[in-house]
């Protein structure tokens, strides 16, 4: 028997092994369980929602806002600059196909902490490695931004920068979800699409 | 005797690789095949527990706490592990929670170390897991919005 045949019979067997694997083609994670876990429970892999603010007035290039609430929540209300994966179909769907750029922070928030944190450990153990969470979600970013004040009589420079940011947070926010729906679908449709040209780079 | 004789680098070499492949398929140390599976529990919220509903689990229960203290309230539980979240792979805590017989909920004061952990353990396949939380409606928007609508001044009526 040459080396033909029995390389054939080879191909052959590995097949026949590949045919019969419980394999369901559906997604899975691919990292190792260890890796993960490190990753997990390094703080780097949260913003609060003072950072994220920030990210927001000096409208950040390098960040993406993922909102994984459902569509009917987002379009109630949403944090200017954000995209719309719920949660669900972020499971069932290749992140590949929103996470289209290496070098940008994709920052998930929801509600609270559970559905964001649930989905970073999904897509980082899918081995996307630039995927953070608003810590606290939309409830923090509230109780942060949108009801901060100031009571005293001084105040020092660094506090009135949060507030500041605070602030100018705020009023985007409430700008872009004071909009009427379908306003707010064409100026979010209008942000999308403008990032996409400024990615294509000079021509 | 003669057939094996002939083909036995290939005989070898499937062997090998059928005993690799089964040895990955069907490891506790890897994560299972088809995410979302194992995370439907979360998309349907059945995965989250509160102190007062533990009665209607059925069968044992073993709390693992992944904090350094626990609060007094959990002391309650006569099965309770305190395991960090740092050392939950570790090879005796994983046997522990894989031969327990029962639900096992998973305790921290910081929800989004538990979420984490339980999305980790039921991605490698661990069933009857539950986060135990003082707030079940976490992911309830809390606050309502009140759209800004009244007009801008304009300046020349100032």
């Amino acid at each position: 028997m040459n080396i033909r045949e029995k390389f054939s019979i080879l191909l052959l067997c590995i097949g026949l092994i590949l045919a019969f694997l419980p394999l369901s083609g559906k997604q899975s994670l691919s990292v190792k369980p260890a890796r993960l876990l490190t990753e997990l429970l390094d703080d780097k892999t949260y913003f609060s929602s003072d950072q994220v603010a920030k990210f927001v007035i000096t409208e950040d290039s390098t960040v993406q806002l993922v909102d994984l609430r459902s569509s009917k929540e987002f379009m109630d209300l949403n944090i200017p600059g954000s995209i719309n994966v719920p949660y669900k179909e972020l499971l069932e769907k290749d992140p590949g196909t929103f996470i289209t750029n290496k070098n940008m922070k994709y920052i998930f928030y929801s509600n609270g902490d559970l559905e964001s944190n649930f989905a970073v450990c999904v897509v980082r153990g899918m081995n996307y490695k630039n995927i953070y969470v608003m810590k606290g979600g939309l409830n923090d970013w509230y109780d942060k931004i949108m009801t901060s004040s100031f009571s005293g009589d001084r105040i020092t420079a660094r506090e009135n920068a949060l507030f500041e940011t605070r602030m100018r947070a705020r009023n985007l926010y409430n700008n872009l979800n004071s909009l009427p729906d379908s306003l707010k679908t064409k100026f979010i449709e209008e942000k999308h699409s403008s990032a996409r040209k400024l990615d294509g780079g000079c021509e | 005797m003669d057939l094996i004789k002939r083909y036995k680098v290939v005989i070898v070499i499937v062997i090998s690789i059928l005993i690799i492949v089964l040895l990955r398929s069907f490891s506790i140390y890897h994560f299972k095949d088809d995410a979302a599976k194992q995370a439907m529990p979360s998309v349907l919220k059945t995965n989250l527990i509160t102190i007062e509903k533990t009665w209607t689990l059925s069968g044992k229960i073993l709390l693992i706490n992944l904090d350094e203290t626990i609060p007094s309230g959990l002391n309650l539980f006569e099965e309770s592990f305190k395991i960090s979240a740092d050392s939950i792979l570790r090879k005796e805590n994983l046997n522990t929670i894989r031969h327990f017989k029962g639900s096992i909920l998973l305790y921290s004061s910081d929800i989004s170390v538990a979420s984490r952990i339980w999305m980790l353990l039921s991605q490698m396949g661990y069933k009857n897991l539950y986060i135990l939380t003082s707030e079940p409606d976490n992911e309830i928007l809390k606050h309502n919005f009140r759209p800004d609508t009244l007009p801008e001044p304009e300046v020349s009526s100032l």
